[in-house]
């Protein structure tokens, strides 16, 4: 605190605290299985960052470690100042870090999109009209205006997709965790999708194997391995190393292969 | 054997426009009256007020019917037996060994009436709101929350269910398989069988992780403030009076 108040009277940048915080996490399954070990790393306020990995790397299992779903018993996790171990901040989690899970359906779970996207400011027990606005501005914001009555099984894969979002978004929160979300839409669903992403002004981690979608919304990207980072850096010196990349099961993007670069310039 | 399942059609008319909870309270207490008539003419009767509450409600004919001869089929089945089942001393015909009695073709009759009235019933209530008002309207009569819960999101997540059946009978058409009375036909159903139910449990488990994540603490919410007007009490004493007063009648009568 002092720190902070001598830099703002000498004028320059304060430090803000990161947005997200993880400090040797370490997890396990009840099986006995290690999906995360000793993974470390910081997300600035403000900052998209893409986790990206080949399959069963722990991608998954850090977010639900990140959104308090899972139980961290070892290592730090810190959210917004909030640690997901303690009973009363991980009450208060879902109004901080909104996180929209890989299948739609899984999160679409209530009869209409109006019902689905009000559930999470109903749980806040916020009054009825703050509650409608929520859902109307949440709806504008991912261009679903007048589908509120709509049951969510009869949206297309990209129109669940946005509902799913919508529902998020209503919380307000600071952090946008988004699983895989790319998966079933078609191009384009998946531009809007990208579109929409890009236009929010919030904290993300997007974990994709869609490196193309990766590479248009993160500045950042960490690649997990066997539970475990394996690098961190800027977006396109990761994605465009091709021994890092297939050492790993993955590819460089067509975008960022040599051949590619007149058709494709950064 | 196409396997289908269909969203319940919601329809625009007077009763659609009734408040949820009144409607239930009514239908409810009608239903349980029309189950314990134990006259011919009384149920025929509840059977006409059951076919004007459905003209009321504007049930789609076709959607009406076809659920009606669903049952017609189940019920055949009493009809065909009971005759020959049900004896109470009564005058009798008798062919050989077969004995057809009046009393067990009464209770039949009986037993078609009240079926076709209470599943008329039901059809106007859930065709006149979404299912998701007539829970709710059960939550505000006091219907416990749990149960609720569980039936809200088991009407959601019953279509996702289905479409992976169906997806799953694909995947075993285009590998050859067709339904035998064989061994290896009942172990793929049982296979099949378990496939889905664990998909369903891993489902679950992703639901309820959705559901916390937006702060879903056990307590149900919802926005929906039911109001009473004049036409819902109408509504409600006409039903109850009018089937109470056949209760009555049959009670006498019978």
């Amino acid at each position: 605190m002092l720190v902070g108040l001598l830099q703002r009277l000498k004028g320059t940048p304060v430090q803000k605290d990161p947005a997200i915080r993880v400090h040797e996490l370490m997890f396990a399954y009840p099986g006995g299985e290690v999906a995360l070990a000793n993974v470390s790393f910081e997300v600035a306020s403000g900052e998209s960052i893409g986790i990206i990995g080949p399959n069963g790397a722990g991608k998954t299992t850090l977010f639900l470690c990140l959104s308090g779903v899972l139980p961290v018993k070892r290592g730090v996790v810190q959210l917004t100042g909030l640690d997901p171990a303690d009973a009363a901040a991980r009450r208060l989690l879902p109004t901080k870090v909104g996180i929209v899970f890989q299948n739609s359906d899984d999160q679409l779970f209530n009869p209409t999109v109006f019902d689905d996207v009000a559930f999470g400011p109903l749980n806040l027990g916020l009054p009825a009209e703050e509650v409608h606005t929520r859902v109307a501005e949440s709806l504008a914001r991912v261009g679903l205006t007048g589908y509120e009555q709509k049951v969510p099984l009869h949206l297309s894969a990209g129109e669940k997709r946005r509902a799913a979002l919508a529902g998020v978004l209503a919380m307000r929160p600071e952090i946008l965790l988004l699983d895989e979300p790319s998966t079933h839409l078609d191009p384009r669903s998946r531009r809007e999708f990208i579109g929409l992403v890009n236009g929010l002004h919030v904290t993300k981690v997007i974990s994709a194997h869609d490196l193309e979608m990766i590479r248009e919304t993160c500045q950042r990207i960490l690649l997990l391995d066997r539970g475990r980072i394996i690098a961190d850096g800027p977006t396109r010196q990761i994605l465009a190393n091709p021994e890092l990349m297939n050492a790993h099961g993955l590819e460089v993007p067509h975008s960022l292969t040599h051949h590619a670069d007149k058709h494709h310039p950064s | 054997m196409t396997l289908r399942l269909e969203y319940l059609p919601t329809t625009d008319s007077p009763l659609s426009r009734l408040d949820p909870r009144w409607k239930l309270a009514g239908l409810l207490l009608s239903i349980f009256v029309i189950a314990v008539l134990t006259t011919i003419q009384a149920s025929l009767l509840a059977l006409g007020g059951a076919v004007l509450l459905a003209a009321l409600s504007r049930l789609p004919l076709g959607w009406y019917l076809a659920r009606l001869a669903a049952l017609a089929g189940v019920l055949s089945v009493f009809v065909v037996l009971l005759p020959f089942m049900l004896h109470r001393g009564d005058p009798e015909w008798t062919l050989g060994p077969v004995t057809f009695s009046w009393y067990g073709l009464r209770v039949a009759l009986l037993l078609c009436l009240k079926a076709l009235a209470i599943v008329t019933l039901t059809l106007v209530l859930l065709a006149t709101a979404p299912l998701n008002a007539n829970l709710k309207a059960a939550y505000a009569l006091r219907v416990p929350r749990l149960f609720v819960q569980v039936a809200l999101l088991t009407y959601r997540y019953v279509f996702v269910m289905f479409a992976e059946l169906s997806r799953l009978r694909v995947a075993l058409r285009v590998r050859g398989y067709r339904n035998r009375a064989t061994r290896h036909s009942y172990r793929t159903v049982g296979h099949v069988s378990g496939a889905l139910l664990v998909r369903g449990l891993e489902r679950a488990e992703r639901v309820s992780h959705a559901m916390r994540c937006r702060g879903f603490d056990g307590q149900f919410r919802s926005l929906d403030a039911f109001k009473t007007t004049s036409s819902d009490v109408v509504f409600f004493l006409v039903l109850i009076l009018g089937f109470g007063a056949l209760c009555l009648w049959d009670f006498y009568k019978g």
